[in-house]
């Protein structure tokens, strides 16, 4: 069976509900517009310009200014408005599905003749009567196609929800892309493919029944989404586990090790007969910002991360003083709770090819400052803007030939290629267990420590003691292992497995 | 001569309109029109492009609102009417027959039917009686407007115009753009239907000849004001310039023609 398939019928049916209540909403703003167009070619201008723009924002942007946009709003009114999740998905899906609901909607009032407005209403019907048995029905076909690009696009759009932290079926595609599971990417695709091109056809047919003013067509088209609902709805009741209680979720970054450990403590709880699901996928900053706010019960994070991100704090201090610190402050701050530290570190550190340090002498990050002026650089996407690149630069004065940002699952293949000479690395990283690559050390202590946490969101104490006893079982070469069989081009193993593996391995098998 | 209307409403008149003025988007169209219609009557509307024929025309059905002066219809002032009511008891028909493009034809002609709540019975059947009585074919009845001949477009808006058996029936250069065998045979054929239900009828067209040789009532209009108005045979004759610019060409004609044929 292809990894992703038991979490298919939740992800089809969240991403259906959620394209089709940002295509309600969309609908619910274009409309008046639409109606109010006719005669004031102001509001036309004015509101198809906003329109176009918000087009030219790529979706993924936008999903993601909704976070900031909405904390601002929180703040403001001081009312509990959730940034991440259902709302913000919401909100940026609708706004992108509106440039072709008013692009048909004003088309296709646009193009009904003069001397067709002119007769109906020479004839003596009231405003409405041409409205709705004129001028809409002439333009239903054009109109019904904005609908159908609208549909299409959001369907399209909503897979990049997963990155807010709204389920969808871009939980499959980026677990997929994450993982180079291309049967689980294909499986997201296709589902979500087969989805727009089903609601296509059946809107296609709704178009051609009020073209030609017969109901059959229509009705058929109805009948469709009808069946289609009711399947994808029925399918996702089947499928889910019997409990009626709301499941704990467990939170994971976009890469592999974050995948591996949410399956492992998922099964862990459903052994103790708790429901859980996975919220996989989460944009780096935007899992912490999920469990403060209750969104995910459970997610793993770094120390060093926490240090910048949740504390906002670039000081560097030793290892032993960190995680007390962290303890008290996430708690005081956040609420939230550090249930263990597991025991592993995956640490940034600088990696080049063995033959490399071996030929130039570098064995260290202070050898590296020596000769970094003619070495390019490849880092993950968001190092070069991190304070620990700053702090680096600072403690090394570290320049290169040239930096580039790469998906971090490709960064060791551009080592390997020759595509870069050095690259940041994470000291968990399942590659480095297979390939020729030694990492720097840090000699000058100018990064942090990144050890492993469990987390737990505010009013959940009832977990922290479940997670307690992961306290220190994971060391780093068992992280590594799990990694690589997760990541490895041959023999690729599912997080479900590696976690399996990960289990016996570390005597915490249930 | 200009026709001048009493100011008491008088019953057996159709149309009475008096010292009607019009401006549009700030240019004046029509200035001060005082006109006269006994019912029964069939009024050609001519004058230059420009000159306010269709304006006027507007105005009787409240498509467009006078700036000043009054307009009745059978004794009735229009500016108390409902306006929709109005338009649903007046026949309208234009160039080419404004038809609805999404309606089969036999919907387009029961439009006003419709609208006045008859059930589909009785609309289908007087669509019928209608496309008899205009020499439609009634296998043309589910066709859409897409699928006529320009001629057959023209004779289902003119079936529209008269669904409800309106008195009064305007028309805005109905046959326009007909070839002139058609426009000629529908021209007889809605004099006929004329006379036949007793209507009163306001063509605007730019057919001279049609004017001349049909209408009881020919009315010139030039510049926004009516310069003449009587039976054509005493608006031929009227010197002022702008009727004789009208007329000179096809009277020149027909005289031509006509001793073509004496001598032939």
């Amino acid at each position: 069976m292809i990894a992703g398939w038991e979490s298919l019928p939740s992800a089809l049916a969240a991403h259906l509900a959620i394209s089709a209540a940002a295509l309600a909403l969309a609908l619910l703003v274009a409309t008046p517009l639409v109606l109010l167009m006719p005669g004031r070619p102001w509001l036309r201008r004015t509101v198809m310009g906003l329109a176009s723009v918000v087009q030219t924002v790529p979706a993924l942007a936008l999903l993601a200014l909704f976070f900031p946009l909405l904390v601002l709003l929180r703040n403001l009114t001081g009312l509990p408005v959730p940034s991440l999740g259902l709302l913000p998905s919401l909100l940026a899906l609708a706004l992108y599905a509106l440039l072709p609901l008013l692009r048909g909607g004003a088309g296709g009032l646009a193009a009904v003749p003069d001397s067709v407005r002119d007769a109906a209403r020479a004839i003596g019907m009231s405003p409405a009567q041409r409205l709705f048995h004129v001028e809409l029905s002439l333009a239903a076909p054009v109109v019904m196609g904005g609908v159908r690009t609208a549909a299409v696009w959001t369907i399209g759009a909503a897979t990049l929800a997963t990155m807010v932290g709204q389920e969808s079926l871009g939980d499959l595609i980026f677990a997929g892309l994450q993982l180079q599971d291309w049967k689980q990417v294909l499986l997201g695709c296709v589902a979500a493919a087969a989805l727009a091109l089903i609601v296509d056809g059946a809107l296609g047919w709704c178009q051609a029944g009020i073209a030609q003013r017969r109901w059959a067509p229509a009705a058929k088209g109805l009948a469709l989404l009808a069946l289609l609902s009711l399947g994808v709805t029925g399918w996702w009741l089947h499928s889910r586990p019997a409990t009626t209680a709301k499941p704990v979720l467990i939170g994971t970054k976009t890469f592999s090790e974050q995948y591996i450990l949410a399956e492992l403590i998922a099964a862990d709880l459903r052994h103790d007969g708790i429901a859980t699901g996975v919220r996989s996928g989460l944009g780096s900053g935007i899992a912490f910002k999920s469990l403060a706010a209750g969104g995910i019960d459970i997610s793993i994070d770094y120390t060093g991360t926490l240090w910048t991100q949740a504390l906002e704090r670039n000081d560097v201090v030793p290892r032993a003083m960190m995680l007390p610190i962290l303890t008290r402050e996430l708690k005081a701050r956040y609420g939230v709770t550090v249930a263990a530290r597991l025991g592993f570190e995956n640490a940034y550190a600088l990696a080049m090819r063995r033959a490399d340090s071996d030929r130039l002498g570098v064995r260290s990050i202070s050898d590296l400052a020596r000769v970094s002026g003619k070495l390019r650089l490849a880092t993950d996407l968001e190092f070069l803007s991190r304070s620990e690149w700053a702090a680096l630069r600072q403690a090394y004065g570290l320049e290169f030939a040239s930096a580039r940002a790469f998906t971090p699952v490709l960064m060791v293949a551009a080592l390997k290629d020759g595509s870069a000479d050095v690259i940041t690395a994470y000291s968990s990283d399942g590659a480095l267990a297979g390939a020729d690559i030694v990492l720097l050390t840090d000699d000058r202590a100018a990064l942090p420590a990144y050890d492993a946490l469990l987390l737990v969101a505010p009013g959940r104490d009832d977990l922290v003691r479940q997670l307690a006893r992961y306290d220190g079982r994971i060391s780093v070469e068992a992280m590594r292992v799990a990694n690589w069989q997760a990541d490895r081009p041959e023999g690729k193993r599912s997080p479900v497995e590696a976690a399996q593996w990960l289990a016996r391995q570390t005597g915490l098998q249930p | 001569m200009v026709a001048r209307p009493p100011v008491a409403p008088q019953p057996d008149l159709a149309l009475a309109l008096s010292g009607v003025t019009l401006a549009l988007g700030g240019h004046p169209v029509l200035a001060g029109i005082d006109l006269a219609v006994p019912q029964g009557q069939f009024v050609a509307l001519v004058g230059a492009s420009g000159a306010g024929k269709s304006s006027l025309l507007r105005l009787i059905n409240r498509m467009l609102e006078p700036d000043a002066g009054q307009l009745r219809v059978h004794g009735a002032d229009t500016a108390r009417a409902d306006p929709m009511q109005l338009r649903r008891g007046i026949g309208y028909a234009v160039q080419g027959g404004g038809l609805f493009p999404h309606w089969t034809v036999a919907d387009n002609i029961a439009a006003v039917p419709w609208l006045l709540g008859w059930d589909k019975p009785r609309r289908m059947a007087r669509a019928a009686e209608l496309m008899a009585m205009l020499e439609l074919p009634p296998k043309l009845a589910d066709r859409f407007p897409g699928e006529l001949s320009g001629g057959q477009a023209s004779r289902v808006g003119l079936a529209r115009a008269l669904a409800v058996s309106p008195r009064l029936l305007l028309l805005d250069e109905p046959f326009g753009a007909l070839d002139p065998d058609t426009r000629d045979e529908l021209g007889d054929r809605l004099l006929a239907l004329h006379r036949a239900q007793g209507l009163t009828t306001v063509l605007v067209t730019h057919d001279l000849a049609d004017a001349l040789l049909r209408a009881d009532l020919m009315v010139v209009l030039d510049g926004g004001r009516i310069v003449a108005c009587g039976p054509p045979a005493q608006v031929a004759a009227d010197p002022h310039p702008a009727v004789q610019n009208l007329v000179a060409t096809p009277l020149a004609q027909a005289r031509a023609l006509s001793e073509m044929a004496q001598r032939a």
